[in-house]
């Protein structure tokens, strides 16, 4: 009998169990642990019932059942164990082990095969099969029948036990198209479309999910078996979605990273860049020892040395000309017991604010409580956007930014029904699920926000009750006007609002474009805007997402120069004080730099030379410094210009944690030992401060209950105020007026992915990517050479021609020393603009 | 003798012209649903006809039609199914190419009765002429306005598309034909959801063979109680056989339900081919069970070849003469299946491969003892434990085979040769 609608009862195994409605038999099953085997079986994908191993007993029905795609129903009696199940198992595995080969001794799956294991468990010893195995011979002079599918992938098609999981996790959850099945029948194989390669950003998914050694990753094959290694918990270091990993490694060596499921976030897929990402920590050319620059070069040097020296240099300009007379910046793919020992540092020791994470933004902002900041600090969950009958995001190539969230976006639209709508100054993967994905002329988004609101109030649409006061603050103020400056037509505008105010749940999403442009203040009042007029703040969430592993925690961590009210009176609370003097945000002190004020900087973890979106400012402000002290884990352009360098672990090597967008603190652990007499950034910090006599810590443990105490999430509610937004068209020199758009390679992730050679089997190399119009316009191919060039510095670039480029945009990688293309960039110019010249066609 | 409704005319070369059609009396079942029904009323009419699925199952049209579930706001698709791909087969064929109006008003006017507005005529690849014949068929009653926009003036929007095949078996297995149509590989979906559920595209669909669809401008032109009247107390109407084999003239005949077999091969396929003693016959396609030639008496029909052990199943009546080795049969079938095998599940996929090495090791007089038996326990695990029924179409011929003349496939292991023939077929 059913006690309600929702749930229902059965027996399986003559346990009664009652489970919601819709469950299937498998996971019914399961929930009382009694073990079914499955290969095809994956949490999440739709079951395809291909296998037929998860086979049960119900009473009453004519013929075995697959549990996986079998939902409960009332009163069900399910057997799993019974002799017609066993049967039925064995005669599943006789059929799959038919033309395997049963190479587990050379096979990378060995150990930690499903076949193997179940063969173990199930299967019979003796095969009735006594024919010759079929072979998916590649090349009939190799004894192997490996095949390279995808830079990081190699095919053994004799092993496959054609589960299809592949494929169906390739396309319905990545939505990518580059893997299939070919022929039919007992031949069927997987395979790419002719002449392509499976190098999505989530191709390393694949191998992972692959139950068998049909799909092996390239890093990991041959060189360990896996009942050799230890796993530890991890985090990823790169993003700022926070995936939980699983470390594999032996000793001082890590082999492999995998997916650690956590279905609040990753659900159990991470990109390529989580997965191949641990071998940057495994890099030859890692720093191993200090640096002291003598002369014309850096000499190695004792710990003992380097840190006298700086705590000699910091002090006296402390003592002769203020704390404020040093900078520091760390990098926000550091841990939160390295940043926050280093505001601790800057703020207790030298008692200065000049502390930043910030280093790729243009025009940082210069007080606290800005619109940007207030925008960030609302709450959001990945896990939320499913909830979401509308998407808006804004701002993003998400695939590239955030490659986890895109998939709850694509989740979200493709199983749940939400409708999406991009808004981009390029065409976007994710806008490919659109319901409208509106590209519009770079630099306008808060001119076309403006006639979305325009639109809400001029159709009625909005509840707000300013909303007229609102309007007379617009400019462009009307439709019309937003539609031509946006170059988007006034009937989208107007469907997009009334789709917005049809809708019960919202989340809008927005990133990398709006955190890192000039106009972040007036981008984040028109979305705040938005929000008024469309009721978003409340039936939704916002999120202005966070770009690196820890930028969330770096803010909550007060890792900024200006801070809210609220942070100042936590700081006060934990610290008792807080220097009363105005903190430079980096941009201020690379000006101040130029102009001689600071004398010092302090940089840990970030290549500024690189990252800074400004070559030509980056230079002369680090080259004028007095005393530049950089810790990172190799040798980069910008510890080639610093006076002691220090090696710094990776996060592999110390236990911390990082803050992931969501604010959630998530802790991982060291799987390594650090690599030559590198230290994790927040011993050398506290070894810095050991030399003032005041040091910040004598065991982590003191600095856990501080850390507890500022990532609290604030309770105090936020109330928002509609803004002035004002689009000024931005002047530019008419010699240079294609827009440049720098962001991070899809398969990189900041400067150091390179030194990873499964992602530098993707790409190695800088690349200019345009249009099919503009590579027509200019005559050149794929791989001819083009100058880029624009009024501050030139660059060689390859070029790429993409479909993803809308006609009078150009993009370029940021990711690629060989490369540095910020000397293109100037930091006051919201929108970079360059000319083009082919040097070289092909 | 013949009973011809579906095929009154298919003999008249004009007949796939409208205009011809049209005097025939053409469309106006269509026009009179239009006009006169309600789609709840089409509906209940071919229930009342008793009319089932001709494409292999049997199952009640009507039936099937009111599993629509009623508050789906989904779109809703009509696919007929015309990949007609089981060997010995050729009906939907000729009713593609000499009558291909009557399909498209059969189409239609299921389309109106379940609210469909677009619909799929999804044929098989090999078949260019019928596709073109049916091509020309729906372009003609676009321009007559018997499809497209506001038909006839009542409001009701209906387009068809003509969607062709790549050849495989599988398309025709409903769930891989609406993979298909939406673009994917040939593969069959677990089920539940049935089509009328989620099927093409997640919505509500309705796959209906043509001969099914072809039978319903009759059954609204002349009622379903009239349709009802033809065949037996569950077998209704008429239905076309495909006679091939070892007869004197093999071809179409359209039957009314009920009639016995021996007049299908003796009176109008005009007996054994060259006088030669007839051996077996497979009754309703080749994945039907085989019968001897004492039950050549057994009534053409769903329940007394069921009776008889048997199937219905397409009409396709195989004629096996005394000259035709059974293992030889047996292998030429399962080649057939494990080449079609969609690869989708492991009991079919691989015992399909297996199945064939082995009978066709045992055909080459190379079989081992114990070979048949197993046979008959590889059979036992694909039956029923498969996705689709392609599994249980593959053995079902087999274990018939090996039932009905196992003393055959005995001497074919302890001989090492052929009961029946000098040589065998494939050395
Ligand atoms: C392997 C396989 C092949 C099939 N081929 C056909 C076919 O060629 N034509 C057809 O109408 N039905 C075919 N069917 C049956 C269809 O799946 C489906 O039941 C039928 O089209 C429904 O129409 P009906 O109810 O009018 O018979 C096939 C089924 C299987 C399992
Ligand atoms: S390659 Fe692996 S995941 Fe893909 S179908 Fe084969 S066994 Fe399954
Ligand atoms: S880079 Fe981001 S998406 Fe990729 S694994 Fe790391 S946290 Fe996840
Ligand atoms: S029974 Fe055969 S054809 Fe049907 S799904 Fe399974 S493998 Fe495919
Ligand atoms: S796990 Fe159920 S059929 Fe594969």
């Amino acid at each position: 009998m059913s006690d309600d609608s929702n749930n229902i009862n059965l027996t399986i195994d003559g346990q009664q169990v009652s489970v919601p409605r819709g469950t299937t038999v498998l996971e019914a099953a399961r929930s009382i642990r009694i073990d079914i085997p499955t290969f095809c079986w994956h949490p999440k994908l739709k079951p395809a019932g291909s296998c037929r191993i998860c086979y049960v007993e119900i009473e009453k029905a004519r013929t075995l059942m697959v549990s996986c795609a079998t939902d409960v129903a009332p009163d069900m009696v399910v057997h799993t164990a019974s002799e017609k199940v066993l049967q039925g198992r064995k005669a599943v595995l006789e059929f799959m082990l038919m033309n395997h080969p049963l190479d587990c001794p050379t096979c990378d799956k060995g150990g930690e095969c499903d076949l193997q294991n179940l063969t173990f468990k199930h299967g019979v010893d003796d095969s009735r099969f006594d024919f010759k195995k079929y072979r998916h011979i590649r090349d009939k002079n190799s004894t192997f029948d490996d095949l390279r599918i995808g830079s990081e992938i190699i095919r053994n098609q004799n092993r496959c036990i054609l589960c299809y999981k592949c494929v169906r996790a390739n396309k319905d959850i990545f939505g990518e198209q580059d893997l299939g099945a070919y022929q039919r029948g007992n031949i069927t194989e997987i395979n790419t479309p002719p002449g392509e390669q499976v190098d999505s950003l989530y191709s390393g998914n694949l191998v992972e999910i692959c139950p068998v050694g049909a799909l092996t990753n390239t890093d990991w094959r041959y060189k360990i078996r896996v009942w050799n290694t230890q796993t530890v918990d991890s985090v990823c270091s790169y993003c700022a979605d926070g995936c939980n990993l699983t470390l594999w490694k032996d000793k001082q060596k890590i082999y492999r990273a995998t997916s650690r499921r956590n279905d609040n976030i990753d659900e159990g897929w991470i990109c390529d860049v989580g997965r191949y990402g641990y071998q940057v920590p495994m890099a030859e050319d890692r720093l191993t020892t200090p640096l002291i620059k003598k002369g014309d070069s850096q000499v190695p040097a004792t710990w003992e040395e380097a840190l006298g020296l700086i705590s000699e240099k910091f002090k006296k300009i402390k003592d002769e000309r203020g704390g404020v007379c040093i900078g520091g910046l760390i990098s926000p793919n550091l841990d939160s017991l390295s940043l926050h020992t280093f505001s601790k540092f800057f703020r207790m020791v030298l008692n200065s604010n000049n502390v930043d994470f910030r280093a790729g933004y243009k025009m940082l902002p210069e007080k606290a409580d800005d619109l940007y900041s207030k925008l960030t600090s609302l709450p959001f969950k990945i896990s939320d956007i499913e909830k979401s009958d509308l998407i808006l995001v804004l701002d993003s190539d998400l695939t590239k930014e955030h490659p986890i969230v895109n998939l709850r976006v694509r989740k979200a639209v493709t199983q749940k029904n939400a409708s999406l709508f991009a808004l981009n100054p390029i065409t976007t993967q994710t806008g490919g699920i659109a319901t409208d994905e509106m590209v519009y002329n770079i630099g306008t988004l808060h001119a076309l926000l403006n006639g979305l609101c325009i639109s809400l109030i001029d159709q009625n649409l909005t509840q707000y009750e300013n909303a007229r006061d609102l309007k007379n603050k617009l400019s462009p103020n009307t439709i019309e006007e937003a539609s031509r400056i946006s170059g988007i037509d006034v009937a989208r505008i107007n469907s997009l609002a009334k789709a917005i105010t049809e809708v019960k749940n919202i989340s809008l999403i927005a990133g990398e474009l709006l955190t890192s442009s000039i106009n972040r203040e007036q981008l984040s009042g028109a979305i705040i805007n938005l929000c008024l007029l469309a009721g978003i703040f409340d039936k939704g969430q916002v999120g202005v997402l966070s770009q690196a592993a820890n930028s969330k925690g770096a803010e909550k961590l007060a890792v900024m120069p200006h801070l809210s009210e609220r942070s100042i009176l936590k700081i006060k609370q934990i610290w008792d004080k807080y220097p009363d003097n105005d903190g430079l945000a980096l941009d201020q002190m690379i000006r101040s730099s130029i102009k001689e004020e600071l004398d010092s900087m302090f940089i840990i973890g970030s290549n500024l030379m690189l990252e800074y979106p400004d070559g030509a400012v980056v230079k002369e402000g680090l080259e004028k410094l007095d005393f530049l002290v950089v810790a990172d884990i190799c040798e980069t352009e910008t510890t080639q210009i610093a006076d002691v360098v220090l090696p710094l672990s990776t996060w592999v090597e110390y236990d911390s944690s990082f803050v992931n967008l969501e604010s959630v603190e998530q802790k991982f652990k060291a799987a390594i030992k650090p690599v030559g007499f590198s230290l994790p950034a927040y011993q050398i910090i506290n070894k810095i401060a050991q030399g003032f006599k005041t040091p910040l810590f004598e065991t982590i443990d003191e600095l856990i209950p501080e850390i507890k105490t500022l990532l609290q999430p604030d309770d105090s509610q936020n109330s928002f105020e509609n803004c002035a937004i004002e689009y000024i068209e931005e002047k530019q020199n008419p010699e240079f007026e294609i827009p440049l758009l720098i962001t991070n390679e899809l398969h990189h992730f900041g400067y150091f992915t390179e030194k990873s050679n499964s992602l530098s089997n993707f790409c190695s190399e800088a690349f200019l990517e345009i249009s099919p119009g503009l590579a027509e316009k200019l005559d050149v191919k794929n791989g001819s050479i083009i100058r880029v060039e624009s009024e501050v510095g030139k660059i060689n670039l390859p070029v790429k021609i993409s479909e993803y480029i809308d006609n009078d945009v150009v993009r370029a990688y940021r990711n690629f020393s060989a490369s540095p293309v910020n000397i293109l960039q100037m930091r006051k110019r919201n929108i970079d603009r360059v000319k083009l010249t082919v040097v070289e066609g092909t | 003798m013949e009973k011809k409704i579906l095929t009154k005319y298919i003999d008249d070369p004009n007949q796939v012209n409208i205009d011809t059609y049209l005097s025939h009396g053409g469309y106006k079942a269509f026009e009179k649903a239009l006009k006169e029904m309600k789609p709840s009323e089409v509906i209940e009419e071919v229930k009342k006809s008793g009319v089932r699925g001709r494409g292999g199952a049997g199952f009640p049209a009507g039936v099937k039609w009111g599993f629509i579930p009623k508050d789906n706001p989904k779109p809703r698709y009509l696919v007929c199914n015309g990949d007609e791909s089981e060997p010995g087969t050729c009906k939907d064929r000729v009713l593609m190419e000499s009558d291909p109006h009557g399909v498209v008003e059969g189409m239609a006017i299921s389309s109106f009765a379940i609210g469909s507005h677009l619909a799929f005529i999804y044929i098989r690849g090999e078949f260019a002429y019928p596709a073109r014949m049916m091509e020309k068929a729906v372009e003609e009653a676009y321009e007559k306005g018997y499809l497209g926009k506001n038909i006839l003036g009542t409001g009701y929007d209906l387009d068809m598309i003509v969607h062709t095949g790549g050849g495989a078996y599988i398309c025709g297995e409903e769930s891989s034909q609406l993979n298909s149509i939406e673009g994917e590989r040939g593969m069959s979906r677990m089920r539940p959801p049935f089509p009328a559920v989620a099927g093409l595209y997640a919505c509500p669909t309705i796959v209906n063979n043509v001969e099914t669809l072809a039978a319903v401008p009759f059954i609204i032109n002349n009622g379903g109680d009239w349709y009802a009247s033809m065949g037996t107390e569950k077998s209704k109407g008429t239905k076309l056989f495909s006679l091939s084999g070892h007869v004197k003239n093999p071809g179409h005949y359209e039957l009314e339900m009920g009639t016995p077999l021996s007049v299908l091969i003796n009176d109008l396929g005009g007996g054994m081919l060259d006088g030669h003693k007839l051996k077996a016959i497979i009754p309703g396609g080749s994945s039907t069970p085989m019968l001897l030639p004492d039950q050549i008496d057994v009534k053409l029909d769903y329940e007394s070849l069921a009776e008889a052990g048997s199937m219905l199943g397409s009409g396709a009546v195989i004629v096996i003469d005394e000259r035709t080795c059974m293992v030889w049969v047996a292998e030429r079938l399962i080649h057939f299946y494990r080449h079609e095998s969609c690869g989708k599940c492991t009991p079919c996929r691989d015992g399909t491969g297996w199945l064939e090495q082995l009978i066709s090791r045992i055909e080459r007089g190379e079989g081992q003892p114990g070979d048949i038996e197993k046979i008959e326990s590889l059979c036992g695990n694909i039956m029923g434990r498969t996705v689709c029924p392609l599994g249980d179409a593959a053995v079902m011929p087999i274990e018939s085979s090996i039932k009905l003349f196992r003393d055959e496939w005995e001497y074919h292991i302890q001989n090492k040769k052929c009961m029946v023939k000098s040589e065998f077929a494939f050395k």
